[in-house]
């Protein structure tokens, strides 16, 4: 029985709904925050691919999110020497990524590089050369406007240079489609900031309520 | 005058100058009686300053180019029969003319129209004397290779002390040879002439004797016999002293000093003298640019991008031979596209951290140059390098050797250049931030130079703060100037009426720099769930301010 299970596990045609972190060999990063780590796929953040991030308003938590998994790849690794501290580049963000806040949150602030370019187009392009030049561990972008073959471009860049691409865009994006690996919807919720995973590679639709509770503090352990 | 039938000692007594009694003076304290010709053996005296002189012994070797005026345009000419023209006395004449010319029967001094008519295809290009000096000076930085010191004789010599490279080139047949053989690879002309004086150099050299002289006793025989014309006097002093029956230099020795002076001026006897070595002759040592700044002149206008990055490039490969010697490299390069009636179109490339290698200039150039907009078709571009600054360079790594920190650190700078190549320099920072209790100077942005950023640590966060019981929480968005907030009922409005959650927070002073504040800082949130950092002025019943946002 047990023989016939192991078969029908290994055979190709066979597509598991979970358990990806077996099957794909991947292991997520995490995300600082237990509650998503269990819904997400791998247990974290999945690397060298896109994930968007849909929200309404600015100042919801949507950095918060980011912070703890952003600050951990800033920092070089110290359980892994191989890992170099990595760059986080900042591609037209809204406002000014505020420094002593980053630091509060552990970010190393020499790995931080913030390019704001004057075009949409150029944008994409920053974000693109960023995530494929190979030294970027992760690319935040603030994109006006980004459609299915951008994000799909997005895409091949975060697999070919090995970097975690972020996308942020407004909800009403929500109905277009994309290639991310991982799109969430953030709003703010009676308790905290609510988390809607709408898609998820290897994973499943849920809506996770009051991931952040505070406006400022750091994630429940 | 010397009177022809006058014997040459007689000639002496005639012309006691004080130099001459003073070495005369010195003979008979030597003892020395032996009969001398005066001027073309070297004294006694001096003969014992030059034994005294072995010790810092000089030696010149002179490169005359005759074709020079040819030579120098030839670059930009295709083969064929061309000849370069001069105007003299209101006529254009015929002032050099190449191999297949001259085979087709063009010779100097003939005029443009009689050449013309016999050779309709024959290429004229008028005499362009500042790119003959052009040419002498790239010349010159390339002579630079054989010796310390090479100095430039105008209009078309130059002067080269071998001395010191003797031994570094082993010997001087060999010297001599790589030189002529490097200005024969160029396609240059040229006749060499070794001497122990500069001028007695540029004289044989101009006279066209292949000839090296390293003793000083040989000298003044050698030159005895170059004819007048070599030594580049005005036309009317030679008719002059042609007129006297003297045609060569060694005739001219043989006059009296003072009536020499007083016929053909002091400057002709000194140069004598110190073709001879009586006199010290020093020089000018020719000193490249430290900047590198080349044109390249377009064969016609042209506004097609490849073919303007090929020329960009060939100037680039010039800038990379000129760094490569001089142990150098830059971080800015400023190109000028030139067009025929608008201004010129300047493109500065930088680059974070200063390099020389061609490929990596040109990739950035041609990221700019497909975005560069030009008025018009260009007809010449202009490379000019920045200050160059001390190489400083990285052993390799070995191939084994690949930890990802090394691995990684030199390429973000590419990126870095990259960006900025295309988005401009302003647009791509970092961030650091700076120990200040006002919010608005605890932050600035941080350019990228070959270091990373130095990152000062802020006093009251030196750890990482996750007690959210800590009062002073900053927002991670920060707008870059306050924006005014509207009041309802009191309150300060955004998107929907704000709660105040936590506050105030009092910041006050900045007497040092005239940007003092005295605000309350308060947390608040908006119905749609952001929160918000405002603030309230202390010293008038003001309005609220949004600063920041907890994003």
């Amino acid at each position: 029985m047990n023989d016939l299970l192991e078969q029908l596990l290994q055979s190709p045609r066979l597509w598991r709904g979970r358990g990806p972190a077996e099957s794909t060999g991947w292991q997520g990063l995490s995300s600082g925050y237990p509650r998503l780590d269990r819904h997400l796929p791998g247990g974290g953040w999945p690397p060298q691919a896109l994930t968007e991030i849909l929200l309404e308003h600015y100042g919801t938590g949507e950095l918060k999110l980011l912070m703890p998994a952003l600050a951990h790849l800033s920092q070089a690794g110290s359980e892994d020497a191989a890992r170099a501290a990595g760059w986080i580049a900042w591609i037209a963000p809204p406002f000014e990524p505020y420094a002593p806040a980053l630091a509060q949150w552990g970010m190393n602030l020499s790995r931080v590089l913030v390019v704001r370019p004057k075009k949409a187009t150029e944008a994409l392009w920053a974000a693109e050369q960023a995530l494929s030049s190979g030294n970027c561990a992760a690319v935040l972008l603030w994109p006006e406007r980004m459609d299915d073959v951008a994000s799909r471009r997005l895409q091949l860049a975060a697999e070919n240079g090995r970097s975690w691409a972020i996308a942020f865009r407004s909800v009403k994006a929500l109905s277009r489609s994309s290639a991310a690996a991982l799109r969430i919807r953030i709003s703010a919720g009676d308790k905290g900031t609510d988390l809607g995973i709408l898609k998820s590679r290897g994973g499943r639709p849920v809506v996770i309520r009051a991931v952040i509770r505070d406006y400022a503090a750091a994630p429940e352990q | 005058m010397l009177p022809p039938g006058k014997s040459p000692a007689t000639a002496r007594e005639a012309n006691p100058t004080p130099s001459v009694t003073k070495r005369k003076r010195s003979r008979a304290a030597t003892g020395d009686t032996t009969q001398q010709s005066l001027s073309l053996q070297r004294p006694a005296a001096a003969r014992a300053e030059s034994a005294h002189a072995t010790v810092v012994h000089r030696l010149w070797l002179c490169v005359y180019l005759p074709s020079l005026p040819l030579e120098a345009i030839m670059g930009t000419v295709s083969t064929g029969p061309c000849a370069v023209t001069e105007e003299q006395q209101g006529l254009r004449k015929v002032l050099l003319a190449n191999a297949e010319a001259a085979a087709a029967g063009v010779r100097s001094g003939m005029s443009v129209n009689a050449v013309l008519a016999f050779l309709p295809s024959l290429y004229l290009e008028e005499r362009s004397p500042t790119r003959e000096e052009e040419v002498l000076h790239a010349l010159a930085a390339r002579a630079e290779r054989f010796t310390s010191f090479v100095s430039l004789e105008m209009p078309a010599a130059l002067l080269l002390e071998i001395a010191g490279s003797l031994r570094l080139f082993g010997g001087l047949a060999a010297l001599r040879r790589a030189i002529s053989d490097d200005l024969q690879q160029l396609g240059f002309t040229a006749a060499l002439a070794i001497a122990p004086t500069p001028l007695a150099a540029t004289w044989l050299a101009r006279a066209g004797h292949r000839v090296c002289i390293r003793d000083w006793k040989n000298l003044a025989g050698a030159l005895s016999n170059l004819p007048l014309a070599c030594l580049d006097w005005p036309d009317a002093i030679t008719a002059s002293l042609q007129g006297m029956g003297i045609t060569v230099v060694g005739d001219c020795l043989r006059l009296p000093r003072e009536g020499f002076v007083r016929r053909f001026g002091a400057g002709r006897l000194l140069q004598l003298d110190r073709a001879l070595g009586r006199l010290p002759d020093p020089r000018r040592c020719y000193r490249t640019a430290e900047v590198f700044c080349q044109d390249c002149e377009l064969a016609e206008e042209q506004s097609d991008r490849e073919l303007l990055l090929h020329a960009c490039r060939k100037l680039l490969l010039e800038l990379e031979r000129f760094l490569l010697s001089r142990q150098l490299m830059v971080q800015r390069v400023r190109f000028s596209f030139f067009h025929l009636r608008l201004p010129a179109t300047h493109l500065t490339i930088g680059c974070a951290q200063a390099d020389r290698s061609i490929e990596h200039w040109c990739e950035l150039l041609a990221i700019r140059l497909e975005r560069l907009e030009l008025p018009a078709a260009v007809i010449a571009i202009r490379l000019r390098g920045g200050k160059g600054q001390p190489l400083t360079a990285s052993s390799g790594r070995l191939a084994f050797d690949r930890t990802g920190s090394q691995r990684r650190e030199p390429l973000i700078s590419q990126l870095v250049e990259r960006l900025s190549a295309r988005i401009g320099d302003e647009s791509v920072h970092g961030i650091m931030t700076v120990a200040e209790h006002r919010p608005q100077h605890a932050w600035r942005a941080a350019r990228f130079s070959a270091q990373p950023p130095h990152c000062q640590a802020y006093p009251l966060f030196l750890e990482p703060c996750h007690d959210s019981s800590l009062l002073s929480q900053r927002p991670l968005w920060m707008l870059p100037e306050p924006r005014p907030l509207g009041i309802e009922e009191g309150l300060p409005f955004y998107q929907g009426r704000l709660k105040l959650l936590e506050g105030p927070e009092r910041l006050e002073t900045g007497w040092w720099d005239d940007d003092g504040i005295a605000r309350d800082y308060f947390v608040a949130a908006n119905p749609a769930g952001m929160h918000l950092w405002i603030f309230r002025n202390r010293d008038r019943e003001s309005g609220w301010y949004l600063h920041g946002m907890f994003g």
